[in-house]
């Protein structure tokens, strides 16, 4: 079977014990990068976060040239200007009196041949940008604290911890391409950022859902350590995660393609750069950050622990994926695999023909036994 | 009927979608768009020390007040923690409403040098027999146009919209200012230096006088600074003295003449004050409210201003829109490249949604002044995947059962027993993240915020009330049972046994 074929039936056999070496080194790599260059470069802020004003005017045609010659006259000569999206001029000064502002909307209005209404600007006091992040920084804080009670509560106190230690990776990384990359930093950006939390946690518990549900058996066989059982259940909901990734991600990239790309709108861009670098950061992290951290976290619990020794005790291999193994040992319509993969187990290797993990604990019931509607 | 059952909420909720798009089409509501995509005026005004609740909702009226003055559609004026926040959409003059929100207008008392009458159809001055009274200049409406290079009494004729600087007012000085009825100069009056401000004013109101009149009452604060400064000035004009030639006081707020009373007294006691003339209940009221509130009772940092022009605004809006629909249209195509008829299963799903969601933004524009900004569209974007989810979880759910030998039929339950509390769990960490963000921060983040939040509990309302009867539909069709890649689904373990030898897929690996 080719392997899409194989991935379409969750039937994929990928060492996630191996790769999550590489994502290990990849995450540390990713991380120092980011704190690097927040320490060294620092962000872009734009003027929302450090007060001033901004003028946006459509003027095709007019060259950032043209237009602080134009801009000298009125003594922002030294603004930054920019042309964003096609044709839409970017002016940015320090805050001003309001008098000024419009003395510079009007000679906006004037080299680019509109009536000044067409003009739009925004000045903001440099205490704005702050307030906003504090406001971010605090819902950051509930929020953490909210997902960590609620995940307990549904899950347990491990997958809450390292589902938010992956958020933290993916705020971390993101706001480390943002100064990488020097994109600006707007309060349409901190929202991005936020929105990133959500996707973050949602593939996680898709995850952990599957984890949990493998995790009973674990216990019961005893066949595998919980690391080979989580590799196990990343390959059964590798479709999905790759498929709820790609559903998210599409109408994001059509924002930043369409939207931001070709439309030119400036609001846009700024919201879909940080949610498609989140998105796909935390597609990575529910696979390679959260999951790790939760094996590690349940290694060190007794009753895994024991499982752990005792197969490292029997010979077998715990430091890689075990090949597919059925963990109930009972394959509906295939029972001649319950003696070999006994068998198997005992030197390592396991059953690999059925693939089968009933994705409820209970095996099928008999058709009587279903609610008839 | 048997056959209906268990697709009750199916239908239920098709016909609620389906009439609440009817209502909304027929009552001919729309979203209401937020300033960044219609253009407009917005300003985030801060208090510069600590206020309590009063004073900011004392702050937010007055400031209603001053832009009502100005005549533009639907101000929406909010306090977001002790921020006003000031919405004012389609303004066509931005750079006065800027000016006029921010200020901190201060309630003037100037004695008047000169009163210039603009209108011939203006009434002048008129007494009531009462002492303690004062009179006051009650204009007609004048009708004439506006021609603004033209200048009468020193001021030319579109002041009132254009409002004055603060030279001009020359609070110190003399000055010649404006008085203005809806937008249009009635009257010019040169004035003296200011003799006092509205802190001394204790308070205000209009009532009906004893003549069945109406007429505003203020009272004064004792001490010099209120009464005794006022009577001190009352003197000079009563007197008719050089600093007060015409006997009257005007009061003068924003650098316009609301009133300019003759005096009629020497002096008068704090509470005992009344301004009388041909006021009808609303002018009398607002003039008690300009002198009780005339100035902003607290001092305010402008945070934030922000101006768009309609033509951005309407160039994001399409942009967002077009982004949207080209998103759309990827995911299902990917939807239902992946899913066939599940996935075409999804697509309706999202049309449901859109449909509810159109219908409660259309209504809440329309009867909670909610409006829809970028930000928002954005968040609805976004919430396509978040739905879209729903149906992957589900879908993934049931190919992994039928995978493992369940039947098409049983698995489509079951499967989505395990896949509903999946769901569930996920939307309500993206709930409660939504609600956190609505609740703890401010401006554009809530906006986001909310429309993630009401599209993610669509998702859970359709997840359960549709996904799950429609598939069901679909995997009790006998046509589509009998082509199960028409479901996207992989064919049933119980049919494929039969042809699939185990030879090609080893049982079990031999150890070494």
């Amino acid at each position: 079977m080719s392997t899409l074929g194989r991935l379409n039936r969750g039937e994929t056999n990928i060492d996630f014990l191996k790769w999550w070496k590489i994502g290990l080194a990849l995450s540390v790599f990713l991380m120092v990068v980011s704190v690097g260059s927040l320490l060294t470069r620092g962000l872009n802020l734009g003027i929302d976060f450090e007060g001033g004003v901004s003028w946006e005017v459509s003027a095709p045609g007019v060259s950032v040239d043209e237009t602080r010659t134009a801009l000298d006259a009125v003594g922002e000569g030294s603004a930054k200007i920019q042309i964003v999206g096609t044709d839409i001029i970017r002016v940015q000064g320090p805050e001003s009196t309001p008098e000024h502002t419009i003395e510079v909307t009007r000679t906006l209005a004037e080299l680019a041949d509109v009536d000044p209404a067409d003009i739009s600007f925004s000045t903001v006091g440099a205490s704005w940008g702050g307030d906003v992040t504090k406001s971010a920084i605090r819902a950051l804080v509930f929020f953490f604290i909210a997902i960590l009670i609620y995940l307990t509560v549904r899950l347990e106190w491990r997958m809450a911890v390292a589902a938010l230690v992956a958020v933290f990776h993916d705020v971390l990384i993101s706001v480390g391409a943002y100064s990488v990359f020097q994109f600006e930093v707007t309060p349409g950006t901190v929202i991005a950022f936020l929105t990133i939390l959500g996707f973050s946690i949602y593939d996680t518990i898709v995850v952990d859902d599957k984890i949990r549900e493998n995790e009973r058996l674990v216990g019961q066989s005893g066949r595998l350590t919980y690391g080979q059982m989580t590799s196990l259940s990343m390959n059964q909901v590798l479709l999905r995660s790759i498929n709820t990734t790609v559903v998210s991600l599409l109408p994001v990239v059509a924002l930043l393609v369409v939207g931001a790309g070709i439309m030119g709108a400036v609001t846009l861009e700024e919201f879909a750069i940080a949610l498609t670098v989140g998105l796909l950061a935390g597609a990575y992290s529910s696979i390679f950050v959260a999951a790790p951290i939760l094996v590690w976290l349940k290694e060190h619990q007794s009753k895994f622990k024991v499982i752990r020794e005792r197969l490292q005790s029997q010979g077998v291999d715990v430091a890689h994926a075990a090949a597919r193994v059925d963990l109930l040992g009972v394959t509906p319509g295939a029972p001649a695999i319950d003696g070999s993969s006994t068998s198997a187990t005992a030197s390592g290797a396991t059953a690999l023909g059925t693939t089968s993990t009933p994705s409820g604990v209970i095996p099928p019931r008999p058709r009587k036994n279903q609610r008839k509607r | 009927m048997r056959r209906l059952r268990g697709y009750g909420s199916l239908v239920t909720i098709v016909l609620i979608a389906a009439a609440a798009l009817l209502y909304t089409l027929v009552a001919g509501n729309k979203p209401l768009l937020g300033l960044d995509l219609q253009g407009g005026v917005s300003v985030v005004l801060k208090p510069v020390q600590e206020v309590d609740n009063d004073t900011i909702d004392q702050a937010i009226a007055i400031i209603r007040q001053r832009i009502d003055a100005i005549g533009v559609a639907e101000p929406e004026i909010t306090r977001q923690g002790s921020n006003i926040l000031i919405q004012i959409p389609g303004v066509k003059d931005k750079e006065r409403a800027l000016e006029l929100v921010g200020q901190t207008a201060e309630l003037q008392f100037r004695p008047v040098l000169a009163n210039v009458p603009i209108d011939p159809q203006e009434a002048t001055t008129t007494t009531s027999g009462d002492p303690a009274a004062t009179t006051t200049t009650a204009p007609g409406a004048p009708t004439t146009t506006i021609d603004p290079t033209k200048t009468v009494g020193g001021l030319s004729l579109d002041v009132c919209t254009a409002g004055m600087t603060a030279e001009e007012i020359n609070a110190t000085g003399q000055a010649v200012l404006p008085q203005c009825q809806d937008g249009v100069l009635v009257g010019s009056y040169a004035v003296g230096p200011v003799s006092l401000t509205g802190s001394a004013l204790e308070t205000a109101r209009a009532n009906l006088g004893e003549t069945g009149q109406w007429v505003v009452a203020p009272t004064f604060k004792s001490g010099s600074d209120g009464i005794g400064g006022f009577n001190a000035v009352a003197g000079q004009c009563f007197s008719k003295g050089s600093t007060c030639p015409t006997g009257q006081l005007a009061i003068v707020l924003d650098g316009r003449v609301l009133s300019a009373p003759s005096i009629n007294s020497q002096s008068f006691k704090a509470d005992q004050i009344e301004i009388s003339g041909s006021f009808t209940e609303r002018t009398a009221k607002d003039l008690a409210t300009a002198l009780k509130y005339g100035a902003l009772p607290v001092e305010f940092e402008q945070q934030q201003a922000q101006v768009v022009s309609a033509t951005l605004g309407k160039d994001a809006l399409h942009a967002g829109l077009i982004a949207g629909l080209v998103g759309l249209i990827a995911v299902s195509i990917y939807m239902m490249a992946f899913y066939r008829v599940l996935g075409l299963f999804a697509v309706l799903k999202l049309g449901i949604e859109a449909a509810l969601l159109w219908s409660i933004i259309s209504w809440l524009g329309a009867n909670n002044g909610l409006a829809l900004t970028l930000a928002g569209i954005t968040g609805i974007i976004v919430s396509i995947g978040v739905s879209l989810d729903s149906n992957v979880v589900y879908y993934e759910h049931l190919k992994e059962d039928v995978n493992h030998g369940r039947s098409i039929r049983s698995s489509t339950d079951k499967s989505f027993v395990s896949a509903f509390s999946t769901i569930v769990k996920a939307d309500v960490a993206s709930l409660i993240g939504a609600a956190l963000l609505w609740w703890l921060t401010v401006g554009p983040v809530r906006g986001f915020a909310f429309y993630l939040g009401l599209s993610t509990a669509l998702d859970l309302l359709t997840s359960w009330a549709y996904m799950r009867p429609a598939v069901k539909l679909a995997t009790r069709s006998k046509a589509l049972l009998s082509r199960p890649w028409l479901l996207g689904i992989p064919a049933e373990k119980s049919q494929e046994r039969g042809n699939q030898k185990s030879a090609n897929r080893p049982t079990a690996e031999v150890p070494k």
